[in-house]
């Protein structure tokens, strides 16, 4: 019951100068069609990404990236959702291209899920799912 | 538009009142079709019969449909001097020199780049000392979207897949010690804008080693629809003002530099942003003709642009469609060229080609597969008579390419050109019925969607409308679900896949913070030293220029001769034109 309270609200966005956008079209495709309502932001400052997750409201921000540079950006777009207060309640995910061995240290500073090229619609799904329902159940106990 | 004719209306009317002379005699073809029909319900057997079409579903492929068997009997009326005739001769389907590679082989131009300016000339030696014959270099993330290192936007993106190139002391560095008067360029620069800017700091650092601009030869990218359509970026310059800094950039650089290609129209970027192998050809011929409208409107002799227009097409894995598509769009260019412009130029009517083999029909999963994916495509490019070819390496879906995987793409080049002797015979498979006949229908299709592009107002407003990109979002939507429905099938990915999956050891190209450092203290300095009151007289020029129509170029070459950095030209290209929201999917 509790997944169904509300449609799942996310947020994709890529970092500012990342110029490959077939990934984020191809996800938010996916999603729409698991049913989801998708916010397809494009490129944005990792600031703007978290203040527009705040205006629109969303579950989930999920990260695009192919050209490098992504755990530099990944710690100010944790930061600035700490700083918002959003972190706690709001499941990060990041797709695309990246070295193997910054996954560690990309699920430790707060993604819950990472997803190379390749990854199905079912693992997007079902992690989003899993991951907002964990979320939700939370919120619910705490209000209780 | 309504009443104007439209280019396949042009070419159909002129075509018409050709002769032409069939190969085969009807009375011979009379016969054939009878015993073909008797062995097709005699001999195949039923369900091949049922199933004589089959449309093949591949990454990037155009659903042509394929017949199982080809003969005359689906080219009945083939001219052999209208449809074919001979390689360097029109209407050049079979190549457009007449010896094609024995007199000079394809360029094999890896594509390299990343690290700071000197890493990447260190690259450039090391791949031409390695029998390169031309360079090619990428720009990285920042240098593309135009914007200088020490932009807060810039931040983590420094010197990732690409050189950073700031200013024209950065070019003078990459091209230390190389021969640019000998040794062709390609720059990867994309946009108009983008090469309104990085082109004239090339062409102020030839001056500063006093190295004349006609020796120079090589090509830079110069296509709106790069910029306006398939790159997806912080801030847009309304689509028309774009190209008219694409044909600003033909202009100047066809007076001025007469031996570089002004424009590459890339169909590389869009087809493997998520577009058939017909669309990708026919936007670029869409865009190709509406430049030299315009170029014609200024006055200028559209033959004359034409012989340094260059195109870059995607190969991907559907072998003879690849080879099809490449004969194909080199006769309908030569067409549109003839017919539409007049032509009377031999290279006018040349569609020459660089070819990148397909990155997104590589896989993550057991990377070396994409080995022989890569020589497959580049063995189709080369059949198909291209000029040049890049071949991505195995390592695609990880990094930028390691240094080992970009020797391995360069080798795999060397052993079609020297091993494999298909490069002896000119268009080894021209004449084949089943070649021919896909040639034709693909060639048709082409045309069909330029017509669709023109009935619609042109490249320039399917563009700005947003109905291309719609296009290409469906295309990546279907092409998706194929994907996870196993129709389309990817050796490793969802055909025969192992269960457990294990990631192999690939050496990745990691994020250096100290090339950002450098290039950030470079501007710093470079800021101090020159004089920032030319500088910024240069930019209040161009922008004027801008506003008042003059040609761009000849303003972003004074910019780069007083040390103007790219960021700040970025800036005033915005200021002028001001920004375009391109519509939401």
């Amino acid at each position: 019951m509790i997944n169904n309270r509300r449609k799942i609200r996310v947020l994709l966005a890529q970092f500012p100068l990342e110029n490959h956008s077939k990934g984020i079209i191809t996800v938010a495709g996916m999603l729409r069609d698991a049913g989801m309502e998708v916010v397809l932001i494009g490129n944005e400052l990792p600031e703007r990404i978290i203040d527009t997750a705040i205006q629109e409201d969303v579950d989930v921000i999920g990260i695009s990236t192919y050209c490098g540079g992504e755990l530099a950006l990944s710690i100010d777009l944790m930061e600035a959702a700490e700083e918002k207060e959003i972190k706690e309640h709001t499941v990060f995910l990041l797709g695309g291209i990246f070295p193997p061995k910054n996954a560690e240290k990309l699920e430790e500073i707060g993604f819950s899920g990472l997803f190379p090229p390749s990854a199905t619609q079912e693992e997007i799904v079902s992690c989003i799912e899993e991951a907002v329902a964990e979320i939700r159940q939370k919120a619910l106990l705490v209000i209780r | 538009m309504s009443n104007e004719k439209t280019t396949k209306d042009i070419i159909r009317e002129k075509l018409a009142k050709r002769e032409r002379t069939p190969l085969y005699n009807q009375e011979a073809l009379g016969k054939l079709r009878e015993s073909f029909s008797a062995w097709k319900n005699t001999v195949v057997g039923e369900k091949d019969r049922k199933k004589w079409e089959i449309t093949p579903h591949t990454i990037l492929g155009s659903e042509t449909p394929r017949e199982l068997l080809y003969t005359p009997l689906n080219t009945p009326d083939l001219d052999g001097q209208e449809d074919l005739g001979f390689s360097g001769g029109e209407p050049y389907t079979r190549g457009i020199h007449p010896n094609m590679y024995r007199g000079r082989t394809f360029t094999m131009r890896q594509l390299f780049g990343a690290g700071s300016p000197e890493q990447c000339n260190k690259r450039m030696k090391t791949l031409l000392e390695h029998g390169a014959t031309g360079t090619n270099w990428t720009l990285d993330l920042a240098t593309i979207q135009m914007f200088d290192s020490d932009e807060p936007e810039a931040k983590g993106q420094v010197a990732t897949v690409g050189v950073p190139i700031d200013c024209v002391e950065d070019m003078a560095v990459i091209c230390k010690d190389i021969p640019i008067d000998q040794v062709s360029a390609s720059i990867v620069t994309h946009y108009p804008r983008n090469t309104a800017i990085i082109f004239p700091m090339y062409l102020v650092m030839a001056e500063r080693r006093g190295i004349p601009w006609d020796s120079l030869a090589g090509s830079c990218q110069n296509d709106f629809v790069m910029e306006s359509l398939v790159r997806s970026g912080l801030e847009y310059i309304p689509p028309a003002d774009d190209f008219r800094i694409q044909c600003d950039n033909t202009e100047f650089i066809r007076k001025n530099v007469p031996r570089w290609n002004h424009v590459t129209l890339n169909g590389y970027n869009l087809r493997e942003w998520g577009t058939s192998g017909i669309t990708e050809m026919a936007v670029a011929l869409a865009n190709a003709i509406e430049m030299l409208n315009e170029m014609s409107r200024r006055g200028h002799n559209t033959d004359w642009v034409a012989e340094r227009i260059a195109f870059f097409w995607s190969i991907a894995n559907d072998f003879f469609e690849e080879v099809a598509r490449l004969r194909a769009v080199r006769r309908l260019w030569y067409k549109i060229m003839k017919y539409r412009f007049d032509a009377r130029e031999p290279r006018a009517m040349w569609m020459r080609c660089h070819v990148q083999t397909s990155g997104v029909s590589l896989t993550r999963e057991e990377p070396m597969n994409n080995v022989i994916r890569a020589a497959y495509q580049a063995l189709a490019g080369v059949l198909g008579g291209v000029q040049s070819v890049h071949v991505d390496s195995y390592d695609e879906a990880y990094s930028i390419p390691s240094e080992e995987a970009s020797i391995l793409s360069l080798r795999t080049q060397q052993i079609i050109e020297a091993e494999t002797q298909i490069t002896q015979v000119v268009d080894p498979l021209g004449g084949s019925f089943y070649v021919e006949a896909l040639t034709n229908d693909i060639e048709s299709r082409i045309l069909d969607e330029v017509d669709e592009i023109e009935r619609m107002g042109g490249i320039i407003e399917v563009v700005n409308s947003g109905w291309l990109r719609n296009k290409v979002a469906r295309t990546i939507d279907r092409e998706q679900k194929m994907i996870t429905d196993g129709e389309i099938r990817i050796v490793g990915r969802n055909y025969y896949r192992v269960p457990d999956l294990k990631m192999p050891e690939i050496m990745v190209h990691e994020y250096d913070e100290n090339v950002a450092r450098q290039m950030r203290d470079k501007l710093a300095h470079l800021r101090q030293k020159r004089d920032n009151e030319k500088a910024s007289n240069c930019l209040n020029a161009l922008k004027e220029a801008c506003k008042q129509g003059d040609n761009v170029m000849q303003y972003t070459v004074e910019c780069a001769r007083a040390d103007v950095t790219e960021g700040e030209m970025r800036q005033a290209f915005v200021e002028a034109f001001g920004a375009w929201k391109p519509p939401t999917l």
